[in-house]
């Protein structure tokens, strides 16, 4: 009997059972599949303090003795009846019913920056045969530029190997940037070197280009040098002129970070798919997010901070039409824990932490999940990394179960996150 | 400001010998304070000043890095004689020290090192500290980072001579952790200024005189870095000979073992071929009976298999259905499998009868349990379409693709010069190297040419990105938690540098002794946050080694490779010396697997929690009895699995790493996926063998193979630049994308800028434990950078003129970060980043940039003609004299204001040094900090200033000459 004999009687022995892969089609098609178009990460490095920003629960106090567990500011109520912020996310919390703080994320990769870095950009813990992608390139990879003239991910931050493209190529790595004046190194000239200038550089190139055969190693580097060129050009570089910003928008995103959510709004429009805004620049309390000891002491300058940029980078997309098409979704390594460590700061907690999701066409709620008294361990509705990137996804029409091929191998975009239904639909 | 005053009346001592006498003690030595009794030598050596900066190395075993004692005590003696008078004395060390003059104590510094440990691993010590130093004359050195420093005045009663001694204690043991320091000694130096004189320098016992100033230091170290190598390669070599008579018993089994087995015969040369060596024999046979046997199949006007065919399977069929392992016993990589068909399902391919093709059946199923492929999209209608009408043609399938049959004529001189020179140095020939190989006879030049570069020290710099990738070197520069290892980079180098025979090398690497954090093998065993290091180890070992891909079998069987799961684990058993239990973290769970779907492709056949003994998994290539036979400690796993790999029995071992070499330097393997044997078959197996055998008759020594390589006919063909895959017959080089070190070694030397980069260290001074901090060192070459890793997102932590390379390496395919194994094979496309960088990016401001230090100013200096300038421009850049075309535009414009373009030809006077302060990861969370580093950025980005010594609107014009050139298409080919 060969194999497909086999497989023929089998099935007719079987007549009432739908075929396995029907059952996972049907499966598919009960995955939630969202409307977005772009994501904007913010990227808050360090391990923002839920207790302190999205899940506040009863008023601590570091100058007791012994110090008391518990938010150092007071809460708010927010637009959303029964969800409450800190008061330093006063903007924010007017325009809850477009955010979600799911507030029960939670892992156990520990509580080291780098690693706990990597796995909420990847999804997965470390391992030494596979080096996995990046949420960022992930969606690159699937989705490509909403427009060719552009990256599909660019990164407004450090680079490092968790915002990479990991075992799918460079082709589908980022783009960085620091500065938001000069936008990405390799398209601006440098200091110095006017259009004139430049002008008669590319004349002066021009004899070394001629690369005879066509299709060629030559020639191939010579078509992707006058991409380049063109993309230096003023086309793409206008997109980093904040300044035709009005005056007034930029003020209400505030400093460095909201000129680069800003940015990132701008980009959104240009067609770059997914982009990553880091703050962590250390400059108000020093530890930036990490707040340990004395770091805690102007926390909620950082807070205000991330308050201005997040409430008119919403405002801003709503106000352009481009909200509900736009992921919003904030990420930090892990938590803090309600108590204060003895400098009056916070240590590291990864068994429950808040992630933010904003915009992009979700049926928002203010909060899900909920923690328990200091917001140290989950209490209902876990989420797990894989499950908030999974969200991510399925906002993004991308069914997180889908495998990728890494050399020969199947692997699956999420390792088994689902998407939170509730805010579907 | 601590000022301390020693008033001292010296009475002068006989003492004998010249120079400084250095003792290094590593027993006796307490962990905090000064020992009562002095503790005896375990080392020392001659230096000729109180300057230390460096210590021989410390080489174990077979000479490799070891560890010194933490702490280590370093004393330095001298007999010195100064002029009668009052001095000033200054002692610097990064760790406690104290000074004696005539047997008695004159200056200390304090060992402060947990303190600034306490402070400063939390980033908190503050910037301002580092406003808090002696004022020292003009154009002293200021205090280096994390170095302590103490001033007294002598007063020297006559000009008889005194002992010096100067001890310090190096590393130590941090109080509440127990973890070392870095062994560092910073800069430790006594220096003197002798009465009335405002000027100081090193003391010294001879009259040799180091001006203690930047230059002066400069010249200094860098005169005694070349000695410390030489050194340290004695010691070395010392080491090697201890264990000479072992290796001496395996060359000679290895002779035995060739002349038990027969040789591989190098056939008669074909008609009509040229030939340098047996190589081009074997290569004109292969053509020959290629041409031979296609011409009857090949059919013109049909699909054709190569363009049409082949990337339809390779993209859908061929991760089931290629190599010894396969689903349904159903190969789809030749025809005859094809013809031959899997297991219960017909042939796959019936030639001219489509409907009766399975392979036909199953892509147009319609039956979900039947349609292949099993999972992902079905077959695009189109694709679809093509396979059934070259089946219905009759499936024309020729072994090879069309295209040159022919060989290529010898590449010209020049061409030669330039891809041999980056194919063994990693840089592009300079004027002299290509003037001394024109002046070579016309006959010879070639082959003097590369002698010449395989004795050079710089092709060990050439293969270290190559084998950092192969062996997954990941050292992380702070807090290393994502799969790294130890810096095991210095003992590749120093290998490579000492052409260490390769069984030696790879059996030093499986033994991992030596140190683990400071560049011994030992920093290849580890894997940060790995639930089984030596398991990936040992997925490193089979892929480098014996061309086994075992990725898949870290967490369960390979499903279309041969690696079973309970190999890996026999292998890391002996790479762990004992049997190892399998953690449920490394399986994958077989209830998920069977959710749904077809058959799961995977199994898992050993379960979480079994143990598994150490065993050779291999037998395949060699019997396990030969290492019993041939093992210098057969009772020790990692001997005995060194033994297995690097066997002559093994002829997997050689051959693998000569086809890894004939990748390297012909752009294909002989296996074509060098690293996985499995998916592909050899299209020269006698060559393979031949060459394989040459390599163990030539001890080991792969440059042995590489001289018979870039001696061939084949190696030395003219590029064919139509071609962008290169030929399996080898008929012509197709164009070769430059790698990233090869590219920026190339720009720095071809334009003379020094490759300035900050040290690959985020603890400059030296106030972390040794497992969370690592100091990389200067990097003269590109290989020597690694990934800056800021995940912090810290301004504070950022590197950026190393930040500023690196993203051009990236771009052109170097791994920053390596935390799986490479195949050594790097993706190599044109991308878009690659030019924009080039075009725009800060390392290209350098270089473009007309600096007083850029080698290209010291050109423009130069009494020459603009024709001669253009032309030496294009040596330097391209190997070859410019175009008729090239040379009219280039000289056009340079010619305007050539004659007045030089203002002085005098060098400037050397800036006065600048007091800065410094980032350390001991005070990266201070604002200041940041603030700092963004300047320091700020001045990254805008590189040098332009020189003054050239007219400022010619020396714009020539940069922008330079720019062009250095964006030249050419420069990213080697042809």
């Amino acid at each position: 009997m060969n194999r497909r004999d086999f497989l023929t009687r089998s099935a007719a022995i079987a007549t009432l059972a739908a075929s396995p892969r029907a059952l996972a089609a049907a499966a598919a098609a009960a995955l939630p599949k969202g409307r977005a178009e772009h994501c904007i990460f913010l990227w808050l490095g360090g391990g923002m303090a839920q207790i302190d920003t999205f899940d506040p629960k009863r008023r601590g106090n570091t100058k007791s003795k012994p110090m008391l567990a518990g938010s150092d500011y007071a809460a708010i109520d927010t637009a959303v009846p029964g969800v409450r912020y800190t008061e330093h996310l006063a903007r924010t919390a007017q325009l809850a019913e477009h955010v979600t703080a799911v507030r029960t994320v939670n892992h156990t990769l520990g509580i080291e920056h780098a690693l706990a870095t990597n796995y909420v950009h990847t999804g997965r813990p470390v391992s030494g045969s596979t080096v996995y992608p990046s949420l960022g390139s992930v969606v690159a990879h699937q989705r490509g530029a909403a427009d060719e003239r552009v990256p599909a991910y660019m990164v407004i931050g450090y680079p490092s190997v968790s915002r990479g493209p990991g075992f799918l190529g460079a082709k589908h790595g980022y783009i960085h940037l620091v500065d938001t004046e000069s936008g990405p190194a390799g398209f601006t000239p440098p200091e110095g070197i006017d259009a004139a200038r430049m002008a008669e550089r590319r004349r002066l190139l021009e004899p070394l280009q001629k690369t005879g055969t066509p299709d060629s190693a030559l020639s191939d580097y010579a078509e992707a040098q006058r991409e380049a060129l063109r993309l230096a050009g003023p086309g793409f570089m206008r997109h980093f002129k904040l300044a035709e910003e009005p005056a007034a928008l930029r003020q209400s995103y505030g400093g460095e970070f909201g000129q680069r959510c800003l940015l990132a709004r701008r980009l959104v429009q240009a067609g770059v798919r997914f982009i990553e805004v880091s703050h962590n620049l250390n400059f108000i309390n020093g530890a930036g997010w990490d707040t340990h000891n004395a770091g805690q002491l102007n926390q909620h300058v950082l807070i205000r901070e991330l308050d201005a940029a997040l409430a008119s980078l919403i405002t801003d997309l709503r106000d352009k039409g481009l909200l509900d098409k736009t992921l919003i979704a904030l990420g930090t390594e892990f938590g803090r824990p309600g108590q204060f460590d003895s400098g009056g700061g916070r240590g590291h907690q990864s068994a429950a932490f808040s992630l933010l999701l904003a915009g992009g066409g979700l049926r928002h709620r203010g909060a899900y999940g909920t923690t328990d008294e200091f917001s140290n361990k989950p209490v209902e509705h876990g989420v797990s990394v894989p499950d908030f990137h999974a969200t991510i996804y399925a906002a993004l029409g991308i069914n997180p179960a889908k495998e990728l091929v890494n050399a020969s191998r199947p692997v699956p975009i999420t390792d088994g996150g689902k998407p939170i239904a509730a805010l579907f639909g | 400001m601590p000022r301390f005053l020693t008033l001292l009346v010296l009475l002068a001592a006989p003492i004998a010998a010249a120079g400084v006498r250095v003792e290094i003690c590593e027993e006796g030595v307490l962990r905090s304070g000064w020992p009562a009794t002095e503790p005896a030598a375990t080392e020392s050596f001659a230096e000729d000043a109180f300057g230390l900066f460096e210590l021989p190395l410390k080489y174990v075993a077979t000479g490799v890095r070891g560890d010194r004692a933490s702490p280590t005590l370093v004393r330095a003696s001298a007999t010195i004689t100064l002029p009668p008078g009052r001095h000033r004395l200054l002692l610097r060390s990064r760790g406690a020290a104290r000074l004696s003059v005539a047997g008695r104590m004159v200056l200390e510094t304090p060992f402060d090192q947990p303190r600034q440990f306490a402070v400063g691993n939390a980033g908190e010590l503050p910037v301002e500290e580092q406003e808090t130093f002696i004022e020292l004359d003009a154009g002293v050195r200021f205090l280096p980072p994390g170095n302590r420093e103490a001033l007294g005045e002598i007063a020297w009663e006559d000009a008889a001579p005194r002992e010096v001694v100067l001890e310090t204690l190096i590393g130590g043991i941090e109080p509440k952790s127990k973890r070392p320091f870095r062994p560092e000694l910073g800069e430790t130096i006594v220096a003197v200024s002798l009465a009335g004189t405002g000027e100081w320098r090193l003391l010294a016992p001879s009259a040799l005189q180091v001006p203690y100033t930047d230059a002066g230091w400069a010249a200094y170290t860098a005169e005694r870095r070349e000695r410390f190598a030489v050194m340290n390669a004695a010691a070395r070599a010392a080491r090697r000979a201890q264990h000479a008579g072992y290796w001496e018993k395996r060359r000679a089994a290895a002779h035995a073992w060739l002349s038990s087995t027969p040789e591989v015969p190098v056939p008669t040369l074909a008609a009509g071929f040229a030939a340098h060596n047996p190589v081009d024999h074997f290569i004109a046979a292969r053509i020959a009976q290629a041409a031979a046997q296609e011409t009857p199949r090949v059919r013109s006007g049909g699909v054709d298999f190569f363009r049409e065919i082949k990337p339809i399977l390779e993209a859908h069929c061929y991760s089931c259905h290629q190599g010894a392992k396969v689903k349904g016993e159903l190969r789809l990589d030749t025809r005859a499998a094809a013809l031959h068909g899997g297991a219960g399902d017909g042939p796959a391919i019936a030639p001219g009868l489509p409907k009766a093709s399975a392979l036909f059946q199953r892509i147009t199923s319609s039956d979900p349990e039947e349609v292949m492929p099993a999972k992902g999209d079905r077959l695009s209608p189109r694709d679809v379409a093509l396979i059934e009408r070259w089946i219905a043609e009759g499936a024309v399938w020729p072994e090879f693709p069309p295209g040159r049959r022919s060989p290529t004529p010898l590449a010209d001189d020049l061409t030669f010069l330039r891809r041999v020179s980056l194919d063994t140095v990693g840089v592009v020939p300079s004027e002299a190297e290509i003037a001394g190989f024109l002046s070579d006879p016309a006959a010879t030049r070639r082959a003097r040419a590369i002698e010449r570069l395989l004795a050079d020290p710089r092709g060990a710099d050439h293969q270290m990105g190559y084998w950092l990738d192969v062996l997954a070197e990941n050292p992380n520069l702070i807090n290393p938690t994502l799969n790294n290892t130890g810096p095991f980079r210095w003992w590749l180098h120093e290998s490579l540098i000492d052409h260490k025979p390769l069984d030696l090398l790879v059996t030093e690497l499986i033994r991992q002794e030596g140190s683990e954090r400071f560049g011994g093998p030992a920093g290849f065993g580890i894997a940060s946050q790995n639930d089984v290091p030596a398991a990936a180890k040992g997925i490193i070992l089979a892929g480098a080694f014996l061309g086994v891909e075992m990725k898949c079998a870290r967490c369960h069987d390979a499903p279309t490779h041969a690696a079973k799961q309970s190999e890996l684990f026999q292998l890391a058993a002996m790479l762990e010396k004992k049997p190892l239990k399998v953690p449920a973290t490394s399986s994958v769970p077989l209830d998920h697997l069977r959710l749904g779907g077809r058959m799961p492709l995977i199994e898992v056949t050993l379960a979480p929690g079994t143990t598994v003994a150490p065993a050779w998994p291999f037998a395949r290539f060699c019997d396990e009895a030969t290492a019993a036979a041939i093992a210098e400690e057969p009772d020790n796993s990692r001997d005995h699995l060194a033994a297995l790999i690097t066997a002559p029995q093994n002829e997997r071992f050689a051959q693998v790493m000569v086809n890894r070499l004939w990748q390297r330097l012909m752009g294909r393997g002989l296996v074509e996926t060098v690293g996985d044997w499995e998916k592909s078959s050899p299209t020269h197996p006698e060559l393979l063998r031949w060459l394989g055998r040459e390599l163990v008759r030539n001890g080991y020594d792969l440059r042995a193979i590489e001289r018979i390589i870039l001696g061939s006919h084949a190696y030395q063909r003219a590029a064919d630049p139509a071609m962008t895959e290169p030929s399996p017959l080898f008929v012509a080089p197709a164009p070769r994308r430059i790698g990233a070190e090869q590219f920026v070694d190339s720009l720095f030397a071809a334009t003379g800028k020094p490759f300035a980069v900050e040290p690959v260290n985020l603890d400059l001074d030296s106030v972390r434990t040794i497992e969370n901090a690592l100091d990389l060192g200067r990097a003269t070459r590109a290989w020597m950078l690694a990934s800056t890793s800021n995940e912090r997102d810290r301004p504070s932590l950022m590197l950026p003129r190393i930040q500023a390379v690196a993203d051009v390496m990236e771009v052109f395919g170097w791994r920053a970060a390596r935390p799986d194994a490479s195949s050594g094979i790097r993706e190599n496309a044109a991308n878009v980043l690659q030019p924009a960088l080039l075009s725009n990016g800060t390392m290209m401001t350098w270089l473009t940039r007309l600096s007083d230090d850029h080698g290209l100013t010291r050109l423009a200096l130069e009494e020459q003609s603009p024709e001669r300038l253009v032309e030496r421009l294009f040596l330097r850049f391209f190997t070859r004299p410019p175009t008729a075309e090239e040379a009219n535009t280039y000289i056009a414009a340079l010619a305007p204001g050539y004659a007045g373009r030089v203002v002085s030809r005098t060098d400037p006077a050397p800036a006065p040094p600048v007091r800065r302060k410094y980032v350390a990861w001991s005070n990266h969370m201070k604002s200041e900090a940041n603030s700092l580093r963004l300047e320091e950025e700020t001045a990254a980005r805008r590189g040098d200033a332009p020189t003054a010594r050239l007219d400022s609107d010619w020396r714009r014009r020539f940069e922008d000459v330079i720019w062009a050139l250095l964006n030249a298409p050419e420069w990213t080919v080697i042809l």
